[in-house]
């Protein structure tokens, strides 16, 4: 079976910075994939260059959400969205004047189609749009349980409460991979165990997810495949049992000298 | 319905049946209408800036060409004012795109002195290019806007020189601007475009695809703009390319700043204030001997004393797109019935 997403040799280079270094590997259907690695090791990149934030400097980047496989290296963020994948934000970024319901429904732009005509005209079609818009983004608000916020002010929802609304942002764009980066940094134990469940139903509702996270408690529990970077390369993939024990993970993350001792 | 709102209709009345009062004076009449012209610049202009976040110094540009294309239609083929509000719009929202496609890549400080040079541009054409436009000698005997009814009764047919009919048309015209802003900030278009001035990335990863929404805002905004030009042509039948100096994009934004950035009644009020100054400022300051363009000062000085009391204008943009869409008040209703129901029966566990 083909992969939903294949990173094939993928490097990025910044000037004489080389940020990824042939990296390669899948993600398949119905999985978390989570991505570790310490600070600078170019987790991030490689999230920027699948949601087309970044261009790769060399490699293929191949998406498969139905039966055909498109060569997505390059293609506009916008583009990424509409093929189906969404994204949250290490820092969160919300439209944070706006409100909670607002920020859904923007992101119900990709799949909704009422142009400058037909929104100053308020034609059937359009008012009937706007009806489902609301509806489709009270569902992805529900989903998350924000839904009693929905008319109040994004900015003044608390920490764990934006993170949850960057996700149901993500959500409603209909996507078949989420890719979450960091969603855990910043929340107290009560918060992440609400975040867990919320991954695991994503899952459920048949989309796969792909996780960057320093929370190691959560990424082994939670997580059925893990690939760890380090400076730009690959050093490991597996399950988290092996990459607990794996001497090069253990080396990246802590020095030369501890991977001895383990 | 509110106090505040019933005094705002009171107002709005009185307002609009002025001109029909025996003692309505013609200067006052001529204030008005000129700051009818500006509300519609101003709700034209905050779409860019306002909507979109990007700043827009060359808007008189678009007025300008709106202001010339109604003027040589007028005057070399006759077309009736209704014709020529579309026309203009449309030459309008065309120049938008044209100088919009290529520079709305730009970001920040860039774009906006591109629109800056564009606005000089358009006045250096106007200048100029003496036969089209007869350069700085103006372009005089523009017909006033005209009315034909003739096809329904012999004796109608109106040409309005007059104040009051001029005043009641551009009166017309602001609703109609105001009506299609109110639709368009409660559209997906209107979301789009408030996603692309709060986080242009986080927007670009919901879907939007920012360079051709930014396109279609500045091609709306130059074509309203345009509209404006369009009235004031047939209105004041005198065209000059020195009306359309740099000045004028300056005050308009002033009056998108000073109303609050973003918010549609906000530019309605700015105009009204910015209008009145002006004209109290220049008898007041001749009659204090200073020459009248000190008045300019006087705008500058208000900038700044907008940005210490009130950085975010009279009516700050709150994030009320379409709050009064009977879709969000069915909403709203649902969640306080949802929000009773939880509390019914956290009450009767306990």
């Amino acid at each position: 079976m083909t992969p939903l997403l294949k990173i094939d040799g993928v490097s990025k280079r910044f000037g004489g910075l080389m940020a990824l270094a042939d990296i390669s590997f899948d993600v398949h259907e119905k999985e978390i994939l989570g991505l570790i690695g310490p600070n600078g090791a170019g987790k991030t990149t490689i999230f920027n260059c699948i949601a087309g934030v970044y261009k790769p400097t060399s490699g293929d980047i191949v998406f498969t959400p139905g039966d055909t496989s498109i060569r997505i290296n390059g293609f506009k963020p916008e583009k990424m969205t509409e093929l189906g994948i969404a994204r949250t934000f290490q820092n969160i970024r919300l439209f944070t004047s706006l409100t909670v319901l607002d920020n859904i429904r923007i992101a119900r732009h990709c799949r909704t189609k009422a142009n400058f005509l037909r929104s100053v005209l308020r034609t059937p079609f359009q008012k009937s749009e706007e009806k489902s818009i609301v509806e489709d983004s009270m569902r992805w608000l529900e989903f998350v349980g924000l839904a009693s916020q929905a008319l109040s002010d994004a900015s003044s929802l608390s920490y764990g409460n934006q993170r949850r609304l960057e996700i149901a942002r993500a959500l409603a764009t209909e996507p078949k991979l989420l890719l979450l980066d960091e969603p855990a940094a910043g929340m107290n134990p009560k918060e992440t165990r609400i975040l867990v469940d919320l991954i695991h139903a994503i899952l459920d509702a048949g989309i796969c997810v792909m996780l960057i996270e320093h929370d190691m408690k959560l990424v082994m529990s939670i997580c059925e495949r893990l690939v760890v970077l380090d400076h730009g390369t690959l050093i490991a993939e597996g399950g988290p049992r092996d990459i607990r024990e794996n001497p090069r993970v253990i080396e990246a993350y802590l020095g030369r000298g501890a991977a001895g001792n383990a | 319905m509110t106090k505040g709102k019933l005094l705002l209709l009171f107002i709005g009345a009185g307002l609009l049946t002025y001109p029909l009062l025996p003692l309505s004076s013609d200067y006052v009449l001529h204030v008005m209408t000129l700051a009818m012209v500006y509300m519609i610049l101003a709700m034209g202009l905050n779409i860019v800036p306002g909507f979109c976040g990007l700043l827009d110094l060359g808007y008189v540009g678009f007025y300008g060409i709106g202001a010339y294309t109604a003027g040589l239609l007028t005057i070399h083929y006759g077309l009736p004012f209704w014709v020529i509000v579309p026309l203009a719009a449309l030459n309008g929202a065309l120049w938008g795109v044209l100088l919009g496609a290529p520079t709305l890549r730009l970001t920040g400080d860039y774009f906006a002195i591109v629109t800056f040079g564009f606005s000089e541009l358009v006045v250096l054409f106007l200048t100029n290019e003496i036969w089209l436009t007869r350069g700085p000698l103006g372009l005089p005997g523009i017909q006033p806007i005209t009315l034909n009814l003739s096809w329904l009764n012999k004796a109608w047919y109106f040409e309005f020189y007059e104040k009051t009919p001029n005043f009641y048309i551009a009166a017309l015209m602001v609703a109609l601007v105001y009506f299609i802003m109110c639709r368009m900030e409660d559209s997906r278009l209107g979301r789009a475009w408030y996603a692309i001035r709060e986080d242009p990335l986080a927007a670009a990863s919901c879907g939007v695809n920012i360079l051709n929404y930014k396109v279609i805002a500045f091609a709306i905004s130059a074509g309203i703009g345009a509209v404006g030009g369009c009235f004031y042509a047939r209105w004041s039948m005198f065209l000059s390319p020195d009306m359309f100096k740099f000045w004028e994009s300056f005050l308009v934004l002033c009056m998108v700043v000073l109303g609050g950035l973003g918010n549609i009644k906000g530019a309605l009020l700015g105009a009204v204030i910015l209008v009145c100054l002006g004209e109290i400022l220049r008898e007041s300051l001749t009659a204090i001997g200073l020459p009248a363009e000190t008045r300019f000062i006087a705008y500058g000085l208000i900038m700044v004393l907008i940005m210490r009391f009130k950085p975010s204008g009279f009516f700050p943009a709150v994030a009320s797109s379409g709050r009064s869409n009977p879709l969000l008040i069915d909403l709203q209703k649902r969640l306080a019935a949802g929000a009773a129901a939880k509390e019914k029966s956290r009450d009767s566990a306990a």
